[in-house]
């Protein structure tokens, strides 16, 4: 018997000491779960087969359809974890549920240094404590832990757009503040009311469609100079302190700007632009498809969005040769007028700042932690961020003088939905842990990890159009338009920040934008000051329960960095 | 009629407590043959019930209805508006559903009525099997896409709004989607249009099973065609349409979800939502999650829908009509 416990000893020390994922280790198949919508890898995709030879991994995924916190809820209830639990935008329902194993576990300076140093510099962001005081790191942020100096290429994320047709008819102004975008609209859509088919134009859509209500309730926060913070407005420089009236003593002032008298002159303009037929009373009942659809055509002027919202649609125009339809963002600031006469310093790039919670987890049901650690491990080599980000040398890229270089086919390809089921890994490789902005040593050192924001082929491979247009400005890259990115404040993207303690609050708050300000946007304009009181009249109680919650939620966030 | 018919059964079925044993006895194989459905009811229907302790709880799946903390009646005060959630809005909820299910009954029923009707008056066969089987083909299709549909037709640049614009009736479009004193109709017309022929279906086999020599009889007593439909179909169908009347009534909580779920939207919220939205919003669909809640609401509308049942039916016996139970 004893013979038998140490044979077994000896095995398990032998088995703990061998690489977990060495060459013929055991074939293991892992689950994985993204929350949001995608499409099944091909049979034969090239870069998991390259996986499964290395790793002996397989994969089986589920990506999310319908509604992800009904579908988070179930797999809750009935504690059905896949191995790689990525929770998308609800991640703090699975972490709240106990569903996650806790990563530092497994991720130390020694066993796993790659992964060590990838979240090192971030981790007063990144480690969280739980309810016991120990240190807890859930997810590995997808993105935004991003090496040397800022790229911005383009905008990303949210801005005001406006098709290039309209800014090349009025001889390519520079339009910086609300006003001057609807004023710019309007002369448009006076001088060409249908497009070359006799379609009418829509000067400005507003998507109210569930959580995609941002563009409606969003941008005060953003024509008032604060980038992304939800639903709220933080006070963080002189100048946000000066506009808001706030107390510069209060650090990160937090407040719902949706209810402040700053934010009725945007209402007031979208009120005025809705009579004079900029806006059409649909967008207030369309739902996203429709919303794609309308600027797939090539009819919408403008919106406010985030340009990852409507990436399909702006594929579509690429792709039908509509290039003048496509969309420039635009940092728009309030016009002085609004704000007592200051000029509003615009503020929408950020610098990086990492995709806190959102990513894969590990669940506490799987066996295979250490396994997937230490590939995560392998995966963050230059070797192999090189095949995920670029491909297969000599298939997917070339090299030329040390640079990483596309044909324009190649690049092509990397936008063609059906080429990457077969040949990138995405389904995978977008959730996990991965390395973004330079590459800082080896052979490629000083090219860019992702090919999109390689400068010869951001030059190289902009189509003529874009070409003209950039030139005409003056400018070389598409984020010229808007401010260089400022480093964002200790505290973060606000929007990221869980407000689950304050769900029916918020979520009350939140339904009486969706409906009053669509009402106030349409209503008479002599009735439109009354309306408005009893809006902020009717909000009031909800936004002060939320915005006294957010206050200290941001002071946390800020103190985990500036380490009060 | 109905006397005769009573004294038959008595006839039949001796309700003494011996003979009854003595039935079943002779009966031994249908009884037999009734036990799985007796199984399906129980195993369906009433094992499920149990579930409806996690009303009364905390409910947390983790850990399961014994390890759950009970907490009284706290999700039907949360429910009902006194407690956690926004006060009003069960009552607004509430008031929509109702709303829309009379829309529906008593459209849904005059409609179809009239199609079997008019179906009944046909004497071209051909022309008969088509349009009963157009009509009732909008039943099969998804209503994610019947609201698809909808929401293109009545949209400001849509087909009814050209078509009411063209005849000069109105100057400007009319905002059928966005205005909630619509909506309620719009699910009516939606609805009918959806179900019309479908319903019709089970009215027109009750007026096939109409003796024909009445017909004829209130023909030859000089009835035109108004009076016999008047006075030999409608009096036919009367009984079909009272037990569908009945069940109706006990599905009066049941105002339909998805095309109130896909076809809502900020604008008519105050209109559109029904108890199930209510609930699905801020039980699952919420960031946290109460599945007690949802429990309690089911079980809110099983037993209003006994009520109402009950009451319906007692209605009908007291007009000495045929019932349900």
């Amino acid at each position: 018997m004893k013979k038998l416990l140490c044979l077994m000893l000896m095995l398990a020390m032998v088995l703990s000491i061998a690489p977990a994922f060495a060459e013929g280790a055991e074939p293991i198949t892992l689950t994985v779960f993204r929350g949001d919508p995608g499409d099944q890898p091909t049979e034969d995709n090239k870069i998991y087969k390259l996986i499964e030879e290395k790793f002996g991994v397989t994969f089986k995924f589920e990506f999310l359809a319908g509604d992800l916190n009904e579908k988070l809820g179930l797999m809750i209830a009935g504690e059905d974890y896949p191995d790689l639990f990525d929770g998308g935008n609800s991640a703090d329902l699975i972490i709240n549920a106990g569903a996650l194993i806790n990563l530092l576990d497994y991720i130390n300076p020694d066993d796993t240094p790659r992964l060590w140093e990838h979240i090192e510099p971030q981790k007063a962001r990144l480690i969280e404590k739980d309810a016991n005081g120990n240190d807890v790191l859930y997810i590995i942020p997808n993105y935004g832990l991003a090496d040397g100096d800022q790229i911005a290429n383009s905008v990303g994320g949210p801005a005001f757009f406006i098709q290039k047709q309209v800014l090349a008819w009025a001889d390519y102004p520079e339009i910086k503040t609300l006003n001057e975008y609807f004023d710019l609209l309007e002369e448009f859509i006076l001088d060409n009311p249908t497009n070359a088919d006799g379609t009418p134009y829509t000067g400005f859509a507003i998507l109210c469609e569930d959580w995609r209500h941002f563009c409606l309730i969003n941008p005060v926060q953003h024509l008032m100079g604060r980038p992304n913070d939800g639903e709220v407005y933080i006070c963080v420089t002189e100048q946000n302190y000066e506009v808001t009236g706030n107390d510069p003593s209060e650090p990160f002032k937090t407040e719902t700007f949706i209810d402040k008298p700053y934010a009725k002159a945007y209402y007031e303009k979208l009120n005025e632009a809705f009579h004079n037929g900029l806006i059409s009373q649909d967008t207030f009942v369309m739902n996203y498809d429709q919303y794609i659809a309308a600027i797939s055509s090539g009819t919408v002027l403008g919106m406010f969005d985030q340009a990852w919202d409507f990436g399909t649609a702006t594929s579509a125009l690429i792709d039908a040769g509509m290039d003048e339809n496509t969309y420039v963002a635009l940092g728009l600031v309030y016009d002085p007028e609004y704000v007592n006469g200051v000029e509003i310093e615009e503020h929408y790039l950020n610098g990086s700042v990492p995709n806190v919670r959102r990513g894969f987890g590990i669940s506490v049901k799987s066996e295979y932690a250490e396994r997937i650690v230490a590939m995560w491990e392998e995966m963050l080599s230059n070797e192999w961020q090189l095949i995920f980000n670029w491909g297969i040398e000599g298939e997917d890229y070339y090299v030329e003088n040390g640079r990483l270089m596309m044909t324009a086919e190649q690049y092509a390809n990397t936008n063609d939905a059906n080429w990457k089921l077969a040949n990138k890994a995405e389904g995978f490789f977008q959730s996990s842990p991965k390395k973004q902005g330079w590459i800082m040593d080896g052979e490629f050192e000083g090219n860019a990890w992702e090919p999109g924001n390689q400068p010869e082929i951001v030059l190289g491979l902009m189509n003529e159009y874009d070409q003209a247009f950039l030139s005409a400005y003056g400018y070389s890259k598409f984020a010229d338009f808007v401010n260089p990115p400022i480093e964002l404040a200790p505290y973060g993207e606000a929007w990221q920040i869980d407000y689950t303690p304050v769900d029916v609050d918020h979520t009350k708050f939140l339904q009486i934008q969706d409906q009053r300000l669509p009402e106030l946007i349409t209503c008479d304009p002599a009735e439109f000051d009354a309306k408005w009181d009893a809006f902020v009249e009717e909000i009031a109680p909800y936004a002060t329960a939320f915005a006294d919650y957010m206050q200290e939620a941001v002071l946390a966030e800020a103190a985990k960095v500036l380490g009060e | 009629m109905n006397a005769a018919a009573q004294k038959t059964d008595k006839g039949l079925m001796p309700i003494s407590k011996k003979g009854l044993l003595r039935t079943l006895a002779g009966q031994w194989q249908l009884m037999l043959m009734s036990v799985p459905v007796l199984l399906y009811v129980l195993l369906f229907n009433y094992f499920p019930m149990r579930g409806w302790i996690a009303a009364f709880q905390d409910f947390n799946p983790r850990i399961g209805f014994s390890g759950s903390k009970f907490i009284g009646l706290k999700n039907f005060i949360d429910l009902f508006g006194f407690g956690e959630l926004p006060p009003d809005e069960f009552l607004i909820v509430f008031r929509n559903t109702l709303a829309m299910s009379l829309i529906n009954l008593v459209f849904g029923t005059v409609s179809s009525i009239l199609l079997a009707i008019l179906l009944n008056e046909l004497r071209i066969k051909w022309f008969k099997r088509t349009v009963q089987t157009v009509t009732y083909l909008p039943h099969f299709l998804s209503m994610v896409i019947v609201v698809s549909m909808a929401q293109n037709i009545f949209s400001t640049e849509g087909a009814v709004n050209d078509f009411i614009m063209s005849l000069g009736l109105v100057k400007e479009p009319v905002f059928w989607l966005g205005e909630g004193k619509l909506f309620w109709w719009l699910v009516g017309v939606i609805n009918v249009w959806k179900e019309v022929g479908w319903s019709a279906i089970i009215y027109i086999s009750a007026m096939t099973s109409i003796d024909p020599c009445l017909y004829e009889a209130a023909s030859i007593d000089g009835a035109g065609r108004f009076a016999r439909i008047l006075h030999v179909t409608l009096p036919g169908i009367k009984s079909t349409f009272v037990i569908l009347l009945i069940m109706n009534i006990g599905h009066l909580l049941e105002a339909g979800f998805d095309i109130q779920y896909l076809m809502g939207n900020p604008l008519v919220r105050d209109y559109s939502r029904t108890i199930d939205i209510y609930v699905l919003n801020y039980s699952v669909g919420a960031a946290k999650q109460n599945y007690g809640l949802a429990i309690a609401a089911g079980m809110f509308k099983s037993v209003v829908a006994i009520i109402l049942l009950f009451t319906a039916n007692f209605i009908a016996r007291r007009l000495n009509e045929n019932t349900l139970v």
